[in-house]
């Protein structure tokens, strides 16, 4: 199984779990008409059209209504702790949520529980949490962007608003001796797919690739293209592919979702995902070796 | 024999700090914020923090501006909030501009507000990872800037915080493009 967990906009949605589907331009789950925009959203309607596109199950997912007072948050957080070991799904995805160190760490204790350990993959606050909760090394993907690298890489930071000016005022270029600092600190993952002009794939230190092409600087203001390249690296985890491999071609594929797009600053997320299946259709064969018939399994 | 079973102590680990002149201030601030819904505690502030009192609230750091704009509304007296951590850098003041031609991007922290330079209309909100942000993303797209919901007045967190410092500068940039 694959789980993806975080809130939703929507401020009186109760706690829902359950397959994910698509009706026009909203995703359905358990009845519940979710808006596919920045955030949550945005990661699952580009993990869905991934599976999708792979022929693989549609993502579980696990969401509730919070607008910011965290309620809906400490629902999610609540759930997995009792639930996750008996769910023991193969990739958990930890996405928008009011960041909660104690919650993070007990949410750790219980995924030690599950009869294999999951891909686990944190962005947004959820990745703020487990870098200010000390619990960063247990994470296998974490997907920050510059702003976010320079967090993780302050030994201090218990937020991205409180970082060392001189880390913000650092360009992406700098990345990779932030990657460092952050490794040295151990407040970085196992992997990190790192967001920006250049993309930075990061092991361990070490620069495992870089992308840059196609150049989409637009990318950057679009509210939810960082969702969706959490989204795709997760979907791609979960059809095997070593993570390294998927956080590339995540890279790529997003990159080139706006370049299809034609994307400017004003095009909105669902633009980008929309693309996906025909990226998919033109690159993921040669970049992956994923390649097979339609109608046909990727898993054959 | 079944086993006993202690009941699991609730814990918390904020991160941040409210610093009071006075004891009772401490104590009501503890109870309005508890009564609002936070999680909160009554600590000792560690010796480099202190201020005037041996008592001191630790907070979600992240619900650092809500948590704010409920003890001014509630006339709580304090002496100043931030993180609990000695040596944290201070809250980010400065703000980085991306011009895009005919849209410019305002960085703040962890997010970016982006808007139409021909009409002031905010295009696209990005960055940030907070349950408000989405939020926020959806109240504030497709409005002028000088209509905007300020992220500060209907936001909760750090993330909003971000965001609000993002839109006074597309604000102050407008305004000195508007200007003979």
């Amino acid at each position: 199984m694959m789980l993806i967990a975080g809130t939703i906009p929507i401020k009186d949605l109760p706690l829902i779990m359950g397959k994910v589907s698509e009706e026009g331009k909203y995703l359905v789950v358990d009845g519940y008409h979710i808006p596919c925009t920045q955030g949550t959203g945005a990661m699952i309607g580009a993990a869905l059209v991934s599976n999708n596109y792979l022929k693989l199950k549609a993502p579980q997912v696990l969401i509730a209504g919070d607008t910011g007072r965290g309620t809906g948050s400490r629902e999610i957080y609540e759930y997995l702790i009792q639930r996750v070991a008996e769910l023991s799904p193969q990739v958990l995805a930890l996405h928008y949520c009011l960041p909660d160190m104690a919650l993070t760490r007990r949410l750790c204790g219980a995924i030690k529980g599950c009869s294999k350990k999951p891909v686990l993959i944190a962005d947004a606050a959820s990745m703020y949490a487990a870098k200010a909760s000390g619990l960063a090394p247990e994470f296998d993907i974490f997907t920050p962007d510059a702003t976010e690298m320079a967090f993780l890489a302050d030994p201090d930071a218990t937020h991205p608003a409180y970082i060392n000016r001189h880390l913000f005022d650092t360009d992406i270029t700098q990345v990779p001796r932030l990657a460092a600092a952050a490794y040295q600190n151990k407040s970085a993952a196992n992997l990190l797919l790192v967001k920006g002009a250049i993309d930075y794939i990061v092991h361990d230190s070490d620069i495992v690739a870089t992308i840059t092409e196609p150049d989409v600087p637009a990318l950057e203001a679009i509210g939810g293209t960082g969702d969706t390249i959490t989204g795709l690296v997760s979907a791609f985890a979960y059809a095997g592919l070593k993570l390294h491999e998927a956080a590339i071609i995540a890279a790529r594929a997003n990159r080139m979702a706006g370049k299809f797009a034609q994307a400017t600053p004003a095009t909105k997320v669902r633009q980008i995902i929309d693309q996906f299946p025909a990226v998919f259709k033109e690159h993921l064969c040669q970049w992956s070796g994923v390649c097979f018939m339609e109608g046909e399994n990727y898993n054959g | 024999m079944p086993f006993l079973r202690r009941k699991q102590k609730t814990s918390f680990e904020g991160g941040g700090l409210v610093l009071f002149r006075d004891v009772q201030d401490a104590i009501r601030t503890e109870k309005v914020l508890k009564d609002a819904g936070y999680a909160v505690r009554l600590i000792a502030p560690p010796p480099e923090l202190r201020k005037g009192c041996d008592l001191a609230v630790e907070i979600n750091l992240v619900e650092q501006p809500s948590i704010e704009r409920l003890l001014n509304q509630k006339d709580v007296a304090y002496v100043s909030i931030g993180p609990l951590k000695v040596g944290t850098s201070e809250l980010l003041q400065i703000v980085k501009v991306t011009d895009f031609g005919r849209w410019v991007m305002v960085t703040a922290g962890n997010m970016k507000l982006t808007f139409d330079k021909d009409n002031g209309v905010i295009v696209n909100t990005s960055g940030g990872g907070c349950p408000d942000i989405p939020y926020l993303h959806a109240e504030l797209l497709g409005k002028q800037l000088t209509e905007a919901p300020p992220p500060r007045d209907i936001g909760f967190t750090l993330c909003a915080l971000m965001l609000g410092r993002a839109l006074e500068e597309c604000l102050t940039l407008q305004q000195g493009d508007s200007q003979p």
